[in-house]
């Protein structure tokens, strides 16, 4: 009895089997979306679209301690390769970069956008540009990480009311001489002047540019003020021809926003003025010097977030900002264009990120409205 | 694209009187009432409005938006829908490292890539065939299996993956651990699998007792 | 105890008096016999009074002829009245869409002032009576443009009866001035200390300043204290004090770049003034659009396009 019960109901499940797509055959790679140009000299406004890949050894050196988003280093895991699209901004910047007079001072480029347009990943095509044309590279990687969640903070010793974040300035250090390691054992660089760190601790003139970081780097107490003076230098090298410069700074706004999350230890909120590391970047972000570029970005997340109302430059660096940046070349990173959207969505087939379906594209692109972040945040479930 | 079962509403508590006809929301079917002429019918008949998870999307999934239901606690839907979404990005990664570990193209062939189709396997492969239901003979309460109809095995299958996802040190997401789970259901093994099957035997155990259920 | 007591007293008092009652009506039966009316005769009903109406006239404009002089049957100011004006004018409110009432009878219609008596025929007439004692209209100032090209200020006071035992109108005495501020020789320090001055009292939109003197009993003598301020205010406008110099940037009213830091940062990158960089002037133009109307994408855009001319970069 129980059997024949069950079989009926087995005869009967049978109908609901369904007949799912299952496999999708291995198609041809597309090329259209991918370009096999993976030198970011060779780069140029044709490639616009595609996608172009880091290489593991490229990425380890100038993202291992951080720069790229954490979503995206996600994504680099499950795909198994670092792919970044070509897109108009950086192609913009790298296009400028080619040209530009070296000997006139720097020229100061600002990225701006909508959360999630990919400002970050624009500038990390730049970064890699500068990095295989043989840049200096001074990056930072989200200013926010200072600004909004320090690690630690201190006293200065050099500067009465002044505080020293000296962890996150250990921290960069280690990721600037890890950035720059093919570079900074260059026998030209040198300090030019001595420094007085304490009263047995002096870095001498002509002493190599990496003992200097490693004095920041072992002697943490001194980290923010050896940043300041390391800012002082490369300065200095790049004025005298010794090498090129790209400053690269993520969330640049976050040293005018007044309301850091930095308190003192009477509660007080710390101007962001008042930040050792602020005078180092604003410092290598001035136009006094040469051989160099600035990259940076403005972005909402710096702030806190009862004030992110616009992103536009004027509005979050304010008035100060501006005046310090002005003159700036201003660089819109726009929503994913129509080529750039089917691009992606190529991109994200041929990585079995998303399995196509008839109609996916149409929807997918009205409910990401072009955003990059946004739709990746969509394809994630599908 | 996907068969849905068809899903009874109750309509106990309705708010619509008996005579509205439910919506027919996806595009593709509605296009065909239009051509075979069944839309004219419709023209007239005063209709009930789109429940708000029923889309016309491509990617609308019956069974997900039930599973997305029991998984929700005090109608908070957004979360629910929130830690779904990620379970189904979780299997697709798990997946996805495997297809790129696999060397030869029959395995990387065989490994099944799209999470919905592993959410729907692994409900089906969790579905009992038979309850036991206690059944009161002589003062005395026996076990007795009995069939069960195909909703509230799916029930069962689902509230058991939820509570197998559910089962976890504190560390662990819901979320992950409830993809592992899928996965290993959609493969016909691990928890869920196995407590169907402990269910079967106890069911073989009491046949004896199946006819309690009349006498 | 003693509440009962009380309450046995009250009801003896109740009974006396219905005792006394009944003697009363048994006296006034001896005096008058009742008959039983079975058919009842009527009476004969009251006649009531008779309104008399006077006999009314039709309304008089039934009888007008069409060609009528209406100066002479509405020579000056009047309430309305019916049966006078030849209107079928209706005013006031119905309920459930009927339409409004008819003139006669109709309050609203009296209350409102009416202009009958103020017919265009009745003005020309009065005006030609009037022309005998007019002298000719200024030749050279036949229309307004001239009128305000040749005299600037604009001065207006009202004239009216006063009801009440004073007929002298308070509100006479009030003296508006008015005065373009584009038709003052000002220069650009003297205009922005002149609007500074008088603050609120310049219009913005049709560049207008209005000055209102009303402090003083007599007209004249406002008039009198509204030309002094004017000239007090453009003489002080003209004016420039020590202190000026202390302005700075805040203080501006609008963003101006030749004194802006824009302008001193792009000299220190050029090493030269700003009247000898190329394209200056378009990138000053662009920052001055930015601040003074605010950033939005096209005045971004701009800036952009006109930094990248002057550091001579490739454009977008």
């Amino acid at each position: 009895m129980l059997k024949t019960s069950s079989l009926k109901l087995l005869s009967k499940r049978i109908f609901y089997v369904q007949p799912l797509s299952t496999q999708v055959q291995p198609q041809e790679r597309l090329q259209t979306f991918r370009t096999t140009e993976d030198n970011p000299l060779n780069h140029t406004s044709e490639h616009i679209g595609q996608f172009y890949k880091l290489s593991p050894d490229a990425k380890k050196q100038l993202f291992l301690h951080g720069g790229l988003p954490k979503s995206f280093e996600v994504q680099i895991k499950t795909f198994t390769e670092s792919c970044l699209m070509i897109r108009q901004p950086s192609i913009d910047i790298i296009n400028c970069m080619k040209v530009i007079n070296y000997t006139n001072p720097v020229v100061r480029f600002v990225l701006y956008s909508k959360k999630g347009n990919g400002k970050t990943l624009s500038m990390a095509h730049v970064i890699h540009y500068a990095f295989e044309a043989g840049f200096l590279v001074v990056h930072v990687p989200w200013v926010g990480n200072w600004m909004r969640r320090c690690k630690e903070k201190s006293n200065s010793e050099f500067k009465p009311g002044n505080i020293d974040l000296n962890v996150d300035a250990a921290a960069w250090l280690m990721h600037f001489k890890h950035q720059n390691s093919h570079l900074i054992n260059n026998s030209d660089f040198k300090t030019s002047q001595d420094y007085v760190w304490s009263k047995r601790e002096t870095t001498l003139k002509d002493t190599p540019l990496v003992e200097l970081i490693e004095h920041g780097i072992n002697r943490i107490k001194f980290a923010s003020q050896c940043i300041v003076a390391l800012a002082e230098e490369i300065k200095k090298l790049s004025q005298e021809g010794k090498c090129k410069t790209l400053v690269a700074i993520d969330g640049f706004n976050g040293f005018f926003y007044p309301n850091t999350r930095i308190l003192t230890e009477k509660k007080e909120v710390v101007h962001p003025g008042n930040v050792t590391l602020t005078e180092a970047f604003l410092n290598l972000s001035k136009c006094d010097w040469s051989n160099a570029v600035v990259v940076v970005t403005v972005d909402e997340l710096a702030i806190a977030e009862k004030d992110q109302i616009c992103c536009l430059p004027r509005y979050l660096l304010g008035k100060k900002g501006f005046e310090h940046m002005d003159p700036f070349v201003p660089v819109p990173v726009l929503a994913y264009s129509d080529k750039e959207f089917k691009s992606c969505m190529d991109y994200f087939r041929e990585r079995r990120w998303v399995l196509p379906v008839s109609g996916q594209d149409e929807e997918l692109q009205f409910l990401s409205g072009g955003n990059p972040y946004r739709l990746m945040q969509l394809c994630n479930s599908l | 694209m996907y068969n849905s079962v068809p899903l009874q509403q109750h309509a106990l508590m309705s708010q619509y009187p008996s005579y509205y006809v439910k919506p027919v929301f996806k595009k593709d079917v509605q296009e065909e009432m239009i051509k075979s002429g069944e839309a004219q019918k419709l023209a007239h008949v005063p209709t009930r409005a789109a429940l708000n998870d029923q889309t016309s999307s491509v990617y609308h999934d019956d069974i997900i938006n039930v599973l997305i239901n029991y998984v929700m606690k005090d109608g908070r839907k957004v979360l629910a829908r929130e830690l779904v979404e990620k379970t189904l990005e979780k299997i697709k990664r798990l997946q996805l490292e495997r297809y790129h570990k696999a060397t030869n193209i029959e395995d990387k062939n065989k490994i099944e890539l799209n999470p919905r189709v592993i959410v729907h396997k692994a409900i089906l492969n969790g579905k009992p065939l038979l309850q036991l239901s206690p059944i009161k003979r002589g003062g005395v309460k026996y076990q007795v299996p009995v069939p069960i109809t195909d909703k509230r095995s799916q029930f069962l299958s689902m509230k058991w993956i939820i509570e197998a996802g559910n089962e976890k040190d504190r560390n662990t997401r819901f979320y992950d651990q409830l993809a592992v789970e899928l996965i290993d259901a959609f493969n016909n093994t691990g928890r869920v699998v196995k407590r169907k099957q402990e269910l079967h035997k106890q069911c073989e155990a009491n046949r004896a007792y199946a006819h309690y259920r009349w006498s | 105890m003693s509440a009962i007591t009380r309450l046995r007293g009250k009801t003896l008092n109740t009974i006396k008096n219905s005792t006394a009652l009944i003697s009363n009506r048994s006296f006034s039966e001896e005096t008058e016999f009742r008959v039983l009316n079975l058919r009842t005769v009527k009476s004969q009903a009251p006649v009531r009074r008779k309104i008399n109406k006077p006999d009314v006239l039709p309304p008089r404009s039934n009888q007008m002829p069409v060609d009528q002089d209406w100066g002479s049957v509405w020579p000056g100011q009047r309430t309305f009245h019916p049966a006078t004006v030849p209107l079928p004018v209706r005013q006031g409110y119905t309920e459930k869409n009927a339409p409004p009432p008819s003139k006669f009878g109709n309050a609203e219609l009296m209350k409102i002032p009416n202009f009958l008596h103020l017919t265009p025929p009745v003005i020309k007439k009065q005006c030609e009576a009037l022309k005998q004692f007019c002298t000719p209209w200024p030749k050279g100032l036949e229309t307004d443009e001239k009128c305000n090209k040749h005299f600037e200020i604009e001065v207006a006071s009202s004239n009216y009866c006063y009801s009440s035992p004073s007929i002298r109108d308070p509100l006479a005495r009030i003296v508006t001035l008015q005065i373009k501020l584009s038709s003052l020789p000002l220069d650009d320090h003297a205009r922005d200390k002149f609007r500074r001055i008088v603050g609120d009292r310049y219009n913005e939109e049709n560049d207008i300043v209005t000055i209102v003197a009303d402090r003083c009993p007599l007209r004249q003598q406002n008039y009198d204290y509204a030309m002094y301020l004017l000239t007090a205010v453009f003489h002080e406008s003209l004016r420039f004090e020590e202190w000026e110099k202390t302005k700075s940037e805040i203080d501006m009213e609008f963003y101006d770049w030749n004194v802006s830091k824009s302008k001193s940062s792009i000299e220190s990158i050029f090493g030269k003034p700003a009247e000898e960089i190329v394209k200056a002037d378009v990138y000053s133009k662009a920052v001055g659009a930015l601040m003074n109307e605010g950033e939005n994408e096209y005045t971004l855009a701009k800036y952009g396009e006109s930094v990248r001319e002057m550091l001579q970069l490739p454009a977008l």
